[in-house]
């Protein structure tokens, strides 16, 4: 009996005694579900399809919206249509695609590149960061650029004037998007443990032309702010020209590849052809208008005509639309087949454009060929590109495609190729528009906004303001940015 | 190893404690009960003035060594103790009279404690079995409603299985769960929902107490506040619910069955009322393909229209068209409760089933529950108890939220739609609908459904052993185990996935807790009249999570449900979690003279989820209850007792599992507009993409804590015909373990740390009394009222406000705010003027765009009320709950969709009468002055603009004065039945939700279409609130 009372009091004590024999039962929160570090071929899809949607989502409805390539007849692009645009708006573009997308995966990438001297991906990651950081600021004006997507580093950031951006600043220890897109043409430059091949969703893996985006994104960059500062402007297209290796054929655009099927398809394709939201936009007859007056092989291309003629609307209509299934939205040359893409950030035809420009506005270029040349060269690109065919790229050319006038209807002439090239990148579209005033739409009907007039920045996110001091002032979308000098 | 240490000579102080006494004979004897003659086993027999003692037998019957002028204590719960002096008998027999009062005293405390009520210092509500069965009602935290002071439940829909939500003595934790412990016979029982899909657009499954039937409820003891629960650990520090199910502990020696059937109706209510003078169309138009109702009036020139399908219909108004949508559900629960056996040893077999069709087409609700268990005590003294319960419970149901949803487009019918006469799908199974990218409700009822497949199995074994009269030591191992299949499908044409998803869930779920436990006891410890108890235990525990995600889409085949049928797999995913606990608690209980409670508390946690060198954790309580009528022995026929009380208690948490590293996540971008999931398929190769996650991990993690202060004063009067009980806490919840906003221009959303001060206060009342007792009728009146106020301190430093974990639209964000109480919604409110008028544009006549950023809506009632009365008579009896909940406000996206579409029957008051908003215009644009805005706008316009998402005019007052609950009850009686063998039969009527008034809003304010949560107080597209009634009978044999 007693032996079996020591027992039962030995059998209470076990619990205390496995405790102290078994120091490694509490060490169990390791995380199973996710990897702690990856490598960097799986950071750069996402780096890269990040920079897809941030120009291609949300904040292309806007440009395009505003800029007549699209009516807005529901929800948030009705409210585009009339001018109206808050901080209330592309906090998710901001939060997820930009800041928390694109550029934090950027950073991670080039950490992890670096880590193992994978200098091919740090160079991508650097030239994809300038390119999401020129979109960020080029949208907003002031944004966090120094202190940005590094985490605990910077839990609040500051703003960075747009002129440091760009333009960098020692004193505050500010890298220009030119240099930093001159760090990442280096990088590619150097020998590289590993190179991308398929995780480059944009050329496969060719370094070659990642250099030639590279010095392409240079000169969008110097042109966006030659207004304001031509001599750096001047300097820096004569750096490219001398290099002379920028985009230079259709086949070496950057446009970023989605896929056919569900969950990979391209944003443009999803809103125009799946999402519940469809119908929230068509196509603007501004659009359809202006590819009419010039007779221009394109328009059916890009516009749909499902009951057999153009349904559109004048932005800015109020009255009762015709039945959705008769509107006219993009067709899938503009949204990509099946929802493939691509998203173009750098096109060949926008090179050419550019180039075309600054040999009117920067006399100090050295440029060899003549705008028109240059002007012709974007209008065939964008054509051919398209599939129109030769015989009519030429025909149209040779009546559209001549320059004529004082060098102010020349730039409108180039610009709004330039647009109509740009169908499907209302960003670019836009910061053109607010850097020359060209297409000259006419203001959009009941256009309410600040005063009336085309928004020329968006407002700072609500989200942010909520979180980060350092958000101050708030402008509104009447206030130009730095490089928006007329 | 300290520990270890500590506790070691805690036992040995026990031993200390115990001595020889000298014992000359025995005397032996039998006890019985004064009302029925039954013998009753388990009656505690003490020698007074020592620690010797003994229980009756099975048969009532015991022996005991005594000495001449003894004397000898006989003692069971329920019953009044008697002192008898032995003097020179042999042969003592005693019958114990039943102690009504006492009766409901005891309750069931932390680690399964009986303790006389009056000996507690902290706050404690019981509710019996009988107060949530046949109430018709099969979520038990619902029949729990209005019941409970100082307890918040909401729940979230009348849909069948849908959540309920419970917060004891408000939030205090920012982040973590909120939800009380919930401790179902001894066992750790989880009450979690565990959401797979996005709760804005997804499906809302059960919160997991959903597996017990409010049929099997013995009593539900609700320890309020962290005073009560030190022993219970972490989870406890939101108070804990002590369920005790219906087992055979309480009968002596005979078999008894009980049979319970009901069968109840429920129907959809609060429904706001519809106008039915206007039809489908936008600006006095018709519009064949609008969800608005600002069409021609009725009966005017227009009366047949062309539906976007082509077909000429009459164009009239379908007053029933949204109202019929729903149906009249059906509830019917069945029960058998067969038990046998005396205190000691006894055997249960419970089964019971509920099959509910819900008021939604498509929907419905099933368990099964069987319960085996019972106890026995060995020849050797070993006690073995041991319960399994095994449960299968079953939810059919449908995706729900906002877009896409049947619920989403219930609000945006146009008033002139035959929503229910006109074929809703065509020959090839295709929608159709006015909105071509949407689907027709009936359409969405029928293929895109959600179901929940619960196989859960809990229980416990328990060993027990005296070693001596005073020293007992036990070992409880409890488990809790559920598996969750849950299967979604979207069917091709689903206006959120065109192609087709399918969607299956692989949850598994389970807890295993081991506990020791030590007690010991002590009269006249030191001091005549000072008693002691003490209780060591020690805490093992294992919670483990896994979630299988398998998800195909882009179907191919029409119909057929297989995860097979997808061609693109990429959401497929797993996710598991394994977190560990040992803990060590003390429980000192110290009473003096039966009016001196002191009772010392403590425990320590050892957390896997916390960094090494932070992951002990130690907290303690102290509560005390004094009762100066018997101290000063001033009681009285009016005074019969006054009671006054006071508890301090620390309650530490540990950290949710995984959170000390920044990680990274497979890549998404994109919402329900347009996204990607990595892996994505590009030109044919499977691209993977992985992302930092938004959460920027820590390693420097601490224990959160939670303060709080309990104290109370009850006082019964006329002999227990009037109790009140009057409390007041007020806890500090600092140290939070929370994902604290930070600026998204980091490149990440929050970081994991340690921050912040949460506080809560409040007063809680219960009143109960007996008015009227005279002859065979009573009449019983039972009320609470509670006011809670919470408020958070402060978060982090720089940041004022931060949104709560969880799904939630941009511009209607649930969060924290820097002194505001806990989930004030942030949204968009109109822009004022500095004397709080809305200013309206002088151009429009519309509102200027109004100013994010603010808050919006409160959820959190000022006060909350039940009462109940019953009337017995003979064996009648009549029980009716009022409640009432006071202030507070509900963000309802329903209603102010229903009202800018057009469709609210006020907006068909005068339509055709311009008016004016209520607001100022700003005369010179410089703020100088400011004149009453006249400018006229059409209805159309004027209820547009108090429309939109994210807009103050969404929120609406959520007071709401409710005719809870009416029971009424039929005992047959017991001479009818004399003659069969049938002990006794109860039929009854009863029904739920009969009648509320809302003053200020336009419809039922009981809704919260994000379940069981941190985030209330919101109603997008959620299911409405129903009205139950039936009738029960209860057979005992």
């Amino acid at each position: 009996m007693r032996n079996i009372k020591i027992f039962y009091k030995a059998l209470f004590l076990l619990p205390f005694v496995f405790l102290v024999g078994c120091e490694s039962f509490l060490d169990v929160n390791q995380t199973p579900n996710n990897p702690l570090s990856v490598p960097p071929s799986v950071l750069l899809p996402t780096a890269l399809a990040g920079a897809a949607f941030a120009n291609g989502n949300e904040l292309n409805r806007f440009a395009s919206t505003i800029m007549d390539y699209n009516y807005g007849a529901a929800g948030s692009p009705s409210g585009w249509d009339i001018y109206n645009t808050t901080g209330g708006d592309f906090g998710n573009q901001w939060r997820f695609e930009i800041y928390g997308g694109t550029i934090v995966n950027c950073n991670q990438l080039i950490i992890a590149a670096d880590k193992v001297g994978a200098k091919s991906y740090s160079g991508i990651a650097k030239i994809v960061k300038a390119y999401t950081f020129a979109l960020a600021t080029d949208t907003w004006g002031d944004v966090p650029y120094s202190q940005a997507g590094q985490g605990e580093l910077y839990t609040q950031p500051v703003l960075d004037k747009q002129e440091d951006i760009y333009k960098g600043n020692a004193a505050l220890g500010i890298q220009s998007l030119f240099d930093l897109v001159r760090e990442g043409i280096a990088d590619l430059a150097l020998s590289s443990t590993s190179n991308p091949s398929t995780d480059d969703i944009v050329y496969g893996g060719l370094k070659a032309n990642w250099i030639k985006a590279g010095y392409t994104l240079m000169l969008k960059m110097a042109l966006q702010i030659s207004d304001r500062e031509p001599a750096l402007a001047t300097a820096i297209f004569n750096e490219v020209l001398t290099v002379n290796n920028f985009i230079a054929n259709n086949s070496q655009n950057l446009g970023i590849k989605f896929g056919s099927s569900v969950g990979s398809q391209s944003p443009i394709y999803t809103w125009t052809y799946v999402s519940l939201f469809q119908n929230d936009m068509t196509v603007s007859t501004g659009f359809v208008n202006l590819l009419q007056g010039l007779a221009d092989p394109r328009l059916d291309l890009l516009v749909a005509k499902p009951s057999g003629s153009f349904v559109t609307y004048q932005n800015g209509f109020t009255g009762t639309l015709a039945p959705v299934a008769n509107r006219s939205k993009w067709t899938q040359t503009v949204t990509g087949t099946n929802g493939a893409g691509p998203i173009r950030l750098l096109t060949n035809a926008q090179r050419a454009f550019i180039l075309a420009e600054a040999k009117l506005i920067l006399p100090g270029v050295n440029i060899s060929q003549s705008a028109q040349t240059l002007f012709q060269e974007g209008i065939s690109a964008s054509m051919t590109e398209l599939g129109v065919p030769a015989s009519s790229v030429n025909t149209y050319i040779a009546s559209k495609g001549i320059l004529t006038g004082s060098i102010t209807q020349q730039i409108s002439q180039i610009i709004t190729q330039k647009y109509i090239a740009s169908t499907g990148n209302g960003l670019e579209a836009w910061n053109d528009f607010r850097r020359t005033g060209y297409p000259a739409f006419p203001e959009h009907l009941n256009a309410i906004g600040i005063d009336g007039k085309r928004p020329v920045r968006c407002v700072y996110i609500n989200e942010e303001i909520q979180r980060n001091p350092n958000f101050t002032p708030i402008l509104q979308s009447n206030v130009k940015v730095w490089w928006d000098v007329n | 190893m300290k520990k270890i240490l500590l506790s070691k000579i805690l036992f040995l102080l026990l031993l200390c404690c115990s001595t020889a006494w000298a014992q000359e004979r025995v005397v032996s004897g039998k006890v019985t009960s004064t009302e029925d003659g039954t013998v009753l086993p388990g009656v505690s027999i003490l020698l007074k003035g020592s620690a010797t003692g003994t229980v009756t037998d099975s048969n009532g019957t015991y022996a005991i060594s005594v000495s001449n002028g003894s004397t000898l204590v006989f003692s069971f719960i329920g019953f009044l103790s008697q002192e008898v002096l032995v003097s020179e008998r042999t042969i003592v027999d005693v019958q114990l009279t039943t102690d009504i009062t006492q009766l409901a005293e005891i309750v069931v405390t932390a680690q399964g404690q009986d303790k006389d009520k009056k000996s507690l210092g902290y706050s404690v509500q019981t509710v019996k079995g009988d107060d949530v069965s046949q109430k018709s009602e099969p979520n038990l935290l619902n029949a729990l409603q209005g019941k409970l002071a100082g307890v918040n439940i909401s729940s979230s829909s009348g849909g069948a299985g849908s959540s309920t939500n419970i917060n004891i003595r408000g939030v205090t934790s920012f982040g973590g769960n909120n939800q009380p412990l919930i401790v179902v016979d001894g066992i750790i029982f989880n009450n979690d929902v565990n959401n797979t899909q996005n709760t804005l657009f997804g499906s809302q499954p059960s919160n997991r107490l959903n597996d017990i039937s409010p049929e099997n409820i013995e009593s539900i003891n609700v320890l309020k506040g962290p005073g009560a629960s030190v022993l219970y650990g972490s989870r406890a520090g939101s108070g804990v619910i002590v369920i005790t199910t219906k087992k055979g502990s309480k009968i002596s020696g005979k078999t008894e069955v009980t049979l319970t059937s009901s069968l109840n109706f429920q129907n959809a209510t609060g429904f706001p009322k519809l106008q039915n003078q206007y039809g489908q169309g936008l600006n006095n138009d018709f519009n064949n393909g609008s969800s608005n109702s600002w069409g021609p009036a009725f009966g005017g020139s227009l009366t047949e229209v062309t539906t976007l399908q082509g077909n000429v219909v009459p164009y009239q108004a379908y007053p029933n068209n949204v109202k019929d949508f729903f149906k009249q559900g059906r509830i019917f629960q069945n029960g058998i409760n067969i038990s046998s056996g005396d205190k000691e040893k006894n055997v249960l077999l419970s089964i019971s089933n509920t099959s509910q069709d819900g008021i939604i087409p498509g929907t419905s609700y099933s368990r099964n529950s069987v319960q085996f268990g019972g106890n026995t005590k060995l020849n050797n003294g070993l006690k073995i108890g041991s319960s399994i319960t095994y449960v299968r419970s079953s939810q059919g149901g449908i995706t729900s939220g906002n877009g896409g949803s049947a619920l989403g487009q219930i609000t945006r019918i146009p008033r002139s739609y035959n929503l229910l006469g006109d074929p809703f799908e065509d020959t090839n199974g295709k929608s159709i609908y006015y909105l071509g990218t949407q689907n027709h409700p009936l359409w969405s009822t029928k293929y895109e459904t959600f179901s929940s497949n619960v196989d859960r199995a809990f229980g416990y074994v328990t060993l027990g052993y005296d070693i001596k009269p005073w020293l007992n030591v036990s070992y409880k191992a409890t488990a809790d185990i559920f598996f969750d299949r849950r299967k979604q499908v979207l069917s091709i044409g689903s206006a959120r996935a065109p192609q087709g998803q399918i969607t299956e869930d692989a949850i598994f779920n389970s807890e295993i807790n081991g506990d020791l436990i030590i007690k010991a006891f002590k009269d006249d410890f030191f001091i005549e009249g000072l008693n002691a108890s003490i209780l060591l235990g020690q805490n093992i525990n294992e919670r483990s999570f896994q979630n299988i995600t398998a998800d195909a889409a882009s179907l191919t085949i029409p119909g057929f449900n297989n995860i097979s049928n997808g061609s693109v797999f990429t959401s497929t995913a797993e996710s598991k979690t394994l977190r560990r606990l040992v803990g060590h608690y003390t429980d000192i209980s110290l009473s003096y003279k039966d009016y001196l409670f002191v009772s010392l508390q403590g425990r320590i946690d050892q957390s896997s989820t916390l960094p090494k060198a932070n992951n002990s954790f130690f907290y303690p309580g102290v509560s005390v209850s004094f009762i100066p009528s018997e101290a000063f022995n001033f009681k009285s026929e009016i005074l019969s007792q006054l009671k006054i009380r006071g508890s301090v208690a620390k309650v530490g948490k540990d950290a949710n599992v995984y959170l000390l590293n920044s990680v990274f996540v497979s890549g998404s971008y994109g919402n329900n507009v347009a996204s990607i999931n990595f892996p994505v398929s590009v030109g044919g190769a499977s691209i993977p993409g992985f992302s930092p996650s938004s959460r920027i991990g820590s390693n420097t993690l601490t224990p959160e804590f939670t303060t709080s202060y309990d104290g109370g004063v009850n006082l019964d009067l006329l002999n227990g015909r009037v109790t009140l009980d009057v409390g007041y806490f007020y806890s500090e919840s600092s140290n939070q373990i929370f994902n604290v906003a930070i600026s998204s221009a980091s490149g990440y959303d929050t970081r994991t740390t340690n921050v912040g001060l949460l506080t809560n206060k409040g007063w809680e009342v219960e009143l109960s009394a007996t008015p009227i007792k005279s002859g065979e009728f009573s009449w019983n009146i039972s009320g609470n009222w509670s006011r809670l106020r919470n408020q958070v301190v402060s978060i982090a430093p720089g940041v004022t406000s931060s949104t709560i974990p969880g799904n939630s639209f941009v511009g209607i964000s649930p969060s924290i705010k820097e002194g505001s109480p806990y989930g004030v919604i942030i949204g968009t409110d109109f822009a004022k003027n500095p004397n709080g008028e809305r200013l309206v544009n002088p151009q429009t006549g519309l509102y200027l765009p109004g100013i994010p950023n603010s808050e919006i809506a409160n959820p959190n009632p000022k006060w909350t009320a039940g009462l109940t009365n019953t009337f017995n008579y003979k064996g009648i009896s009549l029980s009716a709950l009022f409640d009432v909940r006071f202030g507070g406000d509900i963000y309802s996206f329903n209603w102010v969709d229903l009202r800018s579409n057009g469709q609210l029957e006020i907006t068909g008051i005068d339509r055709d009468k311009p008016r004016s908003l209520e607001g100022v215009i700003d005369v010179k644009g410089d703020g100088s002055s400011y004149i009453p805005n006249n400018i006229q706008i059409s209805a159309q316009s004027y209820w547009g603009a108090l429309g939109g998402l994210g807009s103050k005019s969404a929120v609406f007052d959520a007071t709401t004065y409710r005719f809870r609950e009416l029971a009424l009850n039929y005992k047959l009686p017991s001479k009818l039945l004399a003659k069969t063998p049938i002990g006794g039969v109860s039929i009854g009527v009863s029904g739920r939700n009969l009648f509320f008034y809302a003053p200020n809003a336009p419809g039922d304010p009981g809704v919260n279409s994000q379940g069981a949560g941190n985030i209330q107080g919101l109603d997008l597209n959620g299911a409405p609130a129903t009205r139950n009634y039936g009738f029960n009978v209860r057979i005992t044999l």
